[in-house]
């Protein structure tokens, strides 16, 4: 359904995807794991054209273009039907929770406001925030208000959502409650791409494990392949050092 | 000397106020004209190419060193002259087309900055959230970014437009009839005699202008001010 090929892009003579391919079928769950600074995030970024890649060609259900010769209608395109979720929330500081998620329904889909309303209450049911339809986002905790940009994504049935980090900026007793949301997500069919350092949630949840170093995949299997039996030197480093500082915290 | 006659302040008061409208109109203009250049200046300087940036920071350097008199008659003078080049005479426009260009000029320099910091306080992050939730990147200005750019722009612009009031003052070196020329042309009529009640008139009118201004931009910035540093609610 995605399919994106050969991505390359560089900031300032620095080169930070080296040709990265991925492939995500309907109903995927692809978690992407890596040390930082190994492109994860920017690729995530690329796939929404944050950030415009300067080769590569990208393949979404019928939509087929270079990123390069990409034009504001096909970005625009894929941008309508993709969800994304930022590290930083990234919340509309002026408007509700409610209109976080209207906003994308009615000014970029021409939604009826009625059923834009009605649908984004829905959205906000299922991340279980239906007392808070009408708080700003200061009056809201940072669990709660990446829960409303979860819910801004998944409001416009999105062919697959873009998860960047989700509880990177959280306090650790709030993880819980939006990594729960992303779960019943998955079990409800959605089709999620998601960068996370939640080696929990890898394991339990994804399809197909992807782990990154240095703007290359280098490797990708399903998570048992690749947290019991990586193959990788780079990847069996990366896993030592995150599930031992796991345990080391555990403690 | 004259005693001081504290009742012709109101004498004065009368007679002034009705060129209070002057007085507004040329700031009204001003604002008008000043805030659309200094919008174009704000958005030279945040996004265009390196040679729109550099004439927009070279003339808000260059504006905002020269004092408001000193324009005023570089305007004044210099204006019609450069104009005539043209074959165009605009010796006997109104003075309040001189004033209003002058200030124009200065007020479009001290708004692009204001702007600029306004614009640079709003996290780039929601112009992505925009953009990524389908938004056109002038979808994601006006009604994202703008409603908080103007919130957080309003106390400078409030007092950006307290100094313009004061500064406009200056108009009647060229002439104009505002409150402060009338006060002028009262003094002069009177050799030179209750001067200190007409400024003491003039001061109660620029006291009461700025109570104006700054409580009216005060209720509006409360009034826009939504969803900013709310006490979070549980």
């Amino acid at each position: 359904m995605l399919e994106v090929k050969d991505i390359h892009k560089s900031y300032s003579g620095n080169e930070i995807l080296k040709g990265v391919s991925l492939k995500v079928e309907k109903g995927d769950i692809i978690v992407i794991l890596g040390p930082s600074g190994s492109g994860k995030t920017t690729l995530l970024r690329c796939l929404n054209f944050l950030e415009r890649a300067e080769k590569g060609s990208i393949d979404f259900d019928g939509i087929h273009t270079e990123f390069k010769s990409a034009t504001g209608h096909q970005i625009n395109e894929i941008r309508k039907r993709t969800g994304f979720v930022f590290q930083n929330y990234n919340l509309f500081a002026n408007k509700t929770a409610l209109q976080n998620v209207t906003e994308g329904l009615i000014v970029a889909r021409k939604v009826p406001k009625k059923e834009a309303v009605d649908r984004a209450k829905q959205a906000l049911d299922k991340v279980g925030l239906s007392d808070r339809y009408d708080y700003y986002p200061s009056q809201l905790s940072g669990g709660q208000q990446q829960r409303v940009g979860i819910a801004r994504a998944i409001a416009v049935n999105p062919d697959v959502i873009l998860f960047d980090e989700p509880t990177s900026a959280l306090d650790p007793e709030l993880v819980g409650e939006v990594l729960n949301v992303m779960k019943s997500l998955a079990e409800e069919g959605a089709t999620m791409v998601v960068v996370t350092h939640e080696m929990g949630f890898a394991q339990d949840v994804a399809s197909r494990v992807v782990f990154m170093d240095g703007g290359t995949i280098v490797e990708e299997g399903t998570p048992h392949e690749i947290f019991s039996r990586p193959r990788d030197p780079r990847t069996i480093q990366f896993l030592r050092r995150i599930l031992r500082e796991d345990y080391e915290y555990s403690i | 000397m004259r005693p001081f006659h504290p009742e012709f302040i109101f004498t004065a008061l009368r007679q002034i106020l009705p060129y209070l409208w002057v007085t507004i109109a040329t700031m009204a203009g001003t604002v008008f004209f000043g805030s659309l250049a200094g919008i174009l200046l704000a958005r030279a300087k945040i996004r265009r190419g390196p040679v729109l940036r550099a004439l927009s920071e070279i003339y808000i350097y260059v504006t905002r060193c020269i004092p408001s008199i000193v324009m005023l008659f570089i305007v004044y003078y210099g204006l019609p002259e450069f104009m005539l080049a043209f074959g165009i005479d605009i010796n006997n426009f109104s003075k309040a087309f001189f004033v209003i260009v002058t200030f124009s000029i200065l007020f479009a320099a001290n708004m692009a900055e204001v702007f600029r910091a306004a614009y640079e306080s709003i996290d780039p992050g929601q112009r992505e959230a925009a953009l990524s939730a389908g938004l056109s990147e002038w979808q994601a200005f006006y009604r994202i970014i703008l409603p908080q750019c103007i919130v957080v722009a309003l106390p400078n612009f409030t007092n950006a437009l307290v100094n313009l009031m004061k500064e406009g003052s200056l108009s009647y070196t060229i002439g104009m009839l505002d409150v402060m020329g009338k006060g002028q042309l009262m003094i002069g009529i009177n050799h030179g005699s209750y001067s200190l009640e007409v400024y003491l008139a003039l001061s109660l009118i620029y006291w009461a202008m700025t109570l104006v201004i700054e409580h009216g931009f005060g209720t509006l910035e409360k009034h826009l001010s939504k969803g900013r540093k709310i006490v979070a609610a549980s």
